[in-house]
């Protein structure tokens, strides 16, 4: 696990650098400080379970599964050149770079394509698992969100849909505090967003989204609900948004946002708590924790040595596979409209 | 709590009755989803009220006994994640026969549609194909005021990634509907409910395969000579009627039912062009971006130096759709304002 948040920090560090450097263009979400709600809730999933994550979530394509390891060629999820190359816009991304950043999918990783539509793709999150009952499966699959993403009406929609069918839905919630430029209070009436699932009639579960064992241990009971046929859940990931909605905004997000909330929001580092409770159980003695120092760091203030060794080859492997992929033809633009 | 008792034998296929008479618009409807259920396992219907009551007009009427609610979905009032929910279900290996109860409410679905399913195939390069029919009673002359009178389909036909059908008569409901339910594509299905149960249109229809009717392929109506009509929907028998006033005058003229609007068989079109030289297209929905205009356009981009008159159309005004029958008429083509138009067409 803490292998797993190293490379999803990394993988943002690493992009942000790339793009100092004039290598890749586009915006790019970071999910800097967030990153214990992916790996936490990934973590106890089977590899056929499915997930559905978006814009805030880059690292899940290619952390689905990983526990089998990274470089397990059966492992069902995306691999590190196939996210990179999608990033960068080339032929190698999986959907051939027809939509940006988080835009991918793939049937055969069980990952939901995404659309920019903010909760659009629960409704399928529910057919999906539907379906799979329907072939003899057991699959269930989470589906990430924003916790600005439940105002749409979709959510509601889909999540009455599937509590209806006792569908094995799990909906991620992760509660950054924004929304783009509106804060939680302009835009809610609501503390905790998991009591949303008291209008469902299913469970809702708060987990502290920085730490990554209590939002594996939270998903993991909505898991046993699921498996049970016991239907969908809701668990929301209290976090923070370190830096602004997307890098274009970091300049706005440093004046729009009082520097004492940042701070206070950047200082419960997920990877500071995952060492401090492995050092306190003695999963990691004092020295090994003062290896790797990436946490509490923008991505100015690391570098390679921060992290360790095989989280830099691992993903270098994919950033250089995706510089040398090509660009799409451009005849491709007209292709795929209609399946013959 | 209310529960739908399925019949014995409900995976068998449907076995025509021996001696077949005169079927309707919605048994023909009826018929084309009951035999497709027969075949394919793997095809599921979903939407508001289609199964313990059978569909709001009864096209779905005994589905959910017949084939089991695990195959016909009574949904929530949800038109957003009733397609959604088909659309993921379609990307896990289904076929989706989507309701809208009405043709008007899919404007609540309106993202799910145009954004999340017609994209699929093309923004996956071709990983992903979604076979869903979305279909649902449309158009107005039933006074079914704003709300349950519309026809929106020019919505549809301007998002690539969905095919676009209307037919008139029972044989091509039944026909386009089964061809729709094999199409690997999204494909939106405009019903007339005004068709539904109207006597002098019903027909024989034939059972099984050799009802199949492809998609993209215009019908002709009626054979002439003097000027093509091209339209569809419940607007045909009104051209057909207007057709009749031409005759009168000493004119004839061919009118053209395109039933499906994407892909458009412009093929057909040219070709009575080239014998007629003369064009009127008539649709039922507003004039401004509508289907009738989009025809005009291509005949005028490849048949310019075919034609011996200005092209014409006839549509609703760009109103909605009023409620009292005076109104509703005023605004709506008719066959008055057709054989005005088309009589001005030809005596040009
Ligand atoms: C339907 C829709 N409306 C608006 C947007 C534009 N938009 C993209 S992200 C975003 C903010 C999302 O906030 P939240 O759901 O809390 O996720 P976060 O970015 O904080 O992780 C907005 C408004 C969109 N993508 N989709
Ligand atoms: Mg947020």
């Amino acid at each position: 696990m803490l292998l797993q948040l190293y490379l999803a920090r990394y993988f943002d560090v690493r992009l942000i650098k790339e793009k100092k450097r004039g290598r890749l263009k586009g915006t790019l979400y970071s999910s800097h400080n967030q990153e214990a709600i992916l790996v936490g809730s990934l973590f106890g999933l089977k590899s056929t379970d499915w997930i559905s994550p978006i814009h805030r979530d880059m690292p899940a394509f290619f952390l689905k599964d990983a526990r089998k390891g990274w470089r397990n060629p059966d492992r069902i999820g995306m691999t590190i050149q196939e996210v990179c190359a999608q990033v960068w816009g080339k032929a190698g991304s999986p959907g051939r770079a027809r939509d940006n950043w988080s835009h991918i999918g793939s049937k055969k990783n069980r990952i939901i394509h995404s659309t920019s539509m903010l909760a659009g793709t629960i409704p399928a999150a529910a057919g999906v698992v539907l379906a799979d009952r329907l072939n003899g499966g057991d699959a269930l699959c989470v589906t990430y969100n924003g916790e600005g993403s439940t105002a749409q009406g979709v959510f509601h929609e889909a999540i009455n849909f599937a509590s209806v069918h006792k569908l094995p839905v799990i909906t991620i919630i992760e509660n950054n505090e924004w929304a783009y430029g509106t804060p939680n209070e302009l835009g809610y009436s609501l503390d905790d967003f998991a009591r949303r699932a008291d209008g469902y009639g299913i469970p809702g579960l708060i987990a502290d989204g920085q730490n990554v064992l209590d939002v594996y241990d939270k998903v993991m009971q909505c898991v046993e609900h699921a498996r049970a046929g016991n239907g969908p859940s809701i668990v929301e990931c209290k976090s923070f948004r370190a830096y602004g909605h997307g890098d274009h905004d970091d300049d706005r997000a440093a004046k729009y946002r009082p520097t004492e909330e940042v701070e206070a929001g950047r200082s419960r580092d997920p990877i500071a708590i995952m060492k401090r409770i492995m050092v306190e159980r003695g999963a990691l003695s004092p020295e090994d924790a003062t290896k790797f120092m990436a946490e509490n760091k923008g991505a100015a203030e690391t570098d390679n040595s921060d992290f360790p060794p095989e989280v830099v080859a691992y993903l270098t492997e994919g950033v250089e596979f995706a510089v040398a992929s090509p660009v799409p033809p451009a005849e491709e633009g007209g292709m795929w409209v209609f399946a013959e | 709590m209310a529960t739908i008792q399925e019949s014995p034998n409900s995976a068998s296929a449907p076995s025509p009755a021996p001696v077949r008479g005169k079927i309707n618009y919605l048994t023909a409807l009826k018929e084309a989803i009951d035999e497709e259920m027969g075949l394919n396992p793997d095809l599921l219907c979903m939407g508001e009220d289609i199964g313990l009551l059978g569909g709001a007009f009864g096209v779905t009427d005994g589905m959910a006994a017949k084939y089991g609610t695990h195959r016909v979905y009574d949904m929530p009032i949800s038109e957003a994640a009733i397609v959604g929910v088909a659309c993921g279900a379609c990307l896990n290996g289904k076929s989706v026969m989507v309701e809208m109860q009405f043709i008007d409410f899919i404007s609540c679905g309106f993202d799910q549609i145009v954004n999340m399913t017609a994209t699929y195939h093309y923004r996956t390069a071709g990983e992903v194909s979604i076979p869903m029919v979305i279909r649902g009673p449309a158009g107005g002359y039933g006074g079914g005021a704003l709300y349950h009178s519309q026809m929106n389909e020019a919505w549809f036909a301007h998002s690539p990634g969905l095919k676009v059908v209307c037919p008139s008569t029972p044989s091509d409901a039944k026909g386009l509907l089964k061809s729709a339910l094999r199409d690997k594509n999204p494909v939106l299905f405009y019903e007339i409910k005004e068709l539904y149960r109207r006597k002098d249109i019903e027909e024989f229809v034939p059972v099984g395969e050799n009802s199949l009717v492809p998609l993209g392929k215009a019908r002709i109506a009626q054979e002439g000579t003097d000027l093509t009509i091209v339209t569809y929907g419940q607007n045909v028998y009104h051209c057909l009627e207007a057709a009749k006033i031409l005759q009168n005058e000493g004119f004839s003229a061919e009118v053209i039912d395109i039933r499906s609007l994407v892909p458009l068989d412009e093929e057909t079109i040219l070709t009575s062009l080239a014998k007629t030289n003369r064009l009127l297209c008539v649709n039922e929905a507003p004039m401004t971006c509508g289907f009738a205009g989009e025809i005009l356009a291509r005949m005028a981009e490849k048949a310019f130096h075919l034609l011996d008159a200005p092209p014409g159309r006839i549509t609703r005004l760009d109103t909605p759709v009023p409620w009292v029958k005076p109104l509703e008429l005023f605004v709506l083509p008719s066959v008055a304002k057709i054989a005005e138009a088309a009589l001005r067409t030809v005596r040009f």
